[in-house]
């Protein structure tokens, strides 16, 4: 049976396995880009009162295995609070925490790490606020965010497959069901991998492209 | 005319300024010199009201607490260009507010700079010479009244220094009001209508030119002798 096979015979289950993991993407990158992206600029607008202790969550996370943390949340704590949550949700609430705070991280530090020099000619050439923002200050951080960003959304990506460990039927779960029943691992994980080489590459290249498009070397000589 | 009266600042305890009076007139030029540290940089940067004096007030036309820009501006030693925009974009960006003959314009600056062969470069592919006079130009083609020049001359070689007094002139004569922090005595002697010598945040002497030549306070004598000896 041939990696083509497979996809052909199992393409049902493979298509409610790539929606579930979809479903999961949608979820945390959203909540990561839209809720992180707000959480970074009010750290740098209040950096005592938000950037420290989002800049502490964020480091508290990168120090716990991501594999723990989703445990911990499905097990002992709904044991503690005697509550049953659907895996999903539960994988859903992990994940995006963990890119909530790490996208908070990346457009925190550009904030802070703005020249202030480039907002000084902008007023004392007469720029309008509106114009600082929009010709000067943004762009300049988008060429700074927009590649660590979609490495990010990417690695996140990677990491749903965790989420099978604790029963969400995302792509990886129906891979290791169809091969339960057919045992037949290196095409059906071959047809895995080319899945997310698909869906991967594209961004990794955009990544790449971004990175070499936007930032190259600024420096004065 | 841009004026400071009775200007101090400090931080902390650290006093810079100490009651400053200046006058820049239009179409004339202003020359700072001084040791470094002496608070030149901070006059420049309270009269272009990028900071607020503890003490003092700043008239622009004997107007109290005016929107400096665009009457005011300035350029700085480091020149700050954006390091996204090509040169000309640099210059234009500010135009579009303030002049509405800022195409026309853009190009006679660019005649009067000689920015012809760069114009359409980044700022990372430009020498610090022709960075220097773009930064001129944008500030320039938002029509000031006044412009605010920190060391502008600092890293240039003879010749470049040279074009830029020549440019100066060319400006002075347009009826702009320059101020101009200088550690060149020479460039100060030959570019400027009045010289300021700056000294513990104090205008320790104040005139024409000549008392670069003639100075009358013991401090800028030996100011001059250590620049000369160093020079």
């Amino acid at each position: 049976m041939s990696v083509w096979d497979i996809l052909t015979n199992y393409y049902p289950a493979f298509l409610t396995g790539l929606s579930v993991t979809l479903k999961l993407c949608a979820i945390i990158w959203g909540s990561g880009l839209i809720l992180g992206g707000a959480l970074g600029l009010a750290g740098n607008k209040f950096p005592r009162g938000v950037g420290f202790p989002s800049h502490g969550v964020s480091f508290f996370l990168g120090g716990v295995p991501l594999l723990v943390f989703l445990f911990w949340l499905h097990y002992p704590v709904q044991a503690m609070f005697n509550v049953v949550i659907d895996p999903f949700y539960t994988a859903a609430f992990t994940l995006a925490i963990v890119n909530i705070f790490a996208v908070a991280d990346i457009i925190r530090g550009a904030l802070n790490d703005f020249p202030q020099q480039y907002l000084i000619a902008a007023k004392v050439t007469g720029l309008t606020r509106k114009q600082t923002i929009f010709k000067i200050q943004l762009p300049l951080i988008l060429r700074e965010v927009m590649p660590p960003l979609l490495l990010l959304q990417v690695a996140m990506l990677h990491i749903t497959l965790f989420s099978s460990l604790i029963s969400v039927e995302e792509i990886f779960r129906v891979a290791q069901r169809i091969n339960a029943q057919i045992y037949r691992p290196v095409e059906i994980y071959t047809a895995l991998g080319v899945f997310f080489l698909a869906v991967c590459l594209p961004i990794n290249g955009l990544a790449l492209w971004l990175k070499s498009r936007f930032t190259r070397n600024l420096s004065e000589q | 005319m841009l004026s400071v009266r009775n200007l101090h600042k400090s931080y902390g305890d650290n006093v810079i300024l100490n009651g400053i009076d200046l006058d820049i007139e239009a179409g004339h030029i202003t020359c700072a010199i001084g040791p470094s540290g002496t608070g030149k940089t901070t006059l420049l940067r309270l009269m272009c009201q990028l900071e607020k004096p503890n003490r003092g007030e700043i008239l622009i036309d004997e107007e109290k607490n005016a929107a400096p820009w665009p009457k005011v501006t300035a350029v700085f030693q480091s020149l700050f260009l954006w390091p996204h925009l090509t040169l000309r974009e640099n210059i234009m960006l500010p135009a579009r507010n303030h002049n509405p003959e800022a195409e026309k314009d853009i190009e006679g600056l660019i005649k009067l700079f000689e920015m012809e062969a760069f114009i359409n470069n980044y700022p990372n592919q430009s020498s610090v010479g022709q960075r220097q006079r773009v930064a001129l130009a944008r500030a320039l083609i938002i029509n000031p009244k006044y412009v605010l020049l920190d060391e502008i001359t600092s890293a240039l070689d003879v010749e470049q220094t040279a074009k830029i007094l020549t440019k100066l002139s060319h400006l002075k004569e347009r009826g702009i009001g320059i101020f101009l922090i200088t550690h060149h005595i020479s460039f100060a002697q030959k570019a400027a209508d009045k010289v300021i010598f700056l000294d513990g945040g104090k205008i320790v002497e104040q005139g024409s030119p000549d008392i670069l030549a003639a100075p009358t306070s013991h401090r800028l004598q030996d100011f001059l002798s250590l620049a000369k000896f160093a020079s």
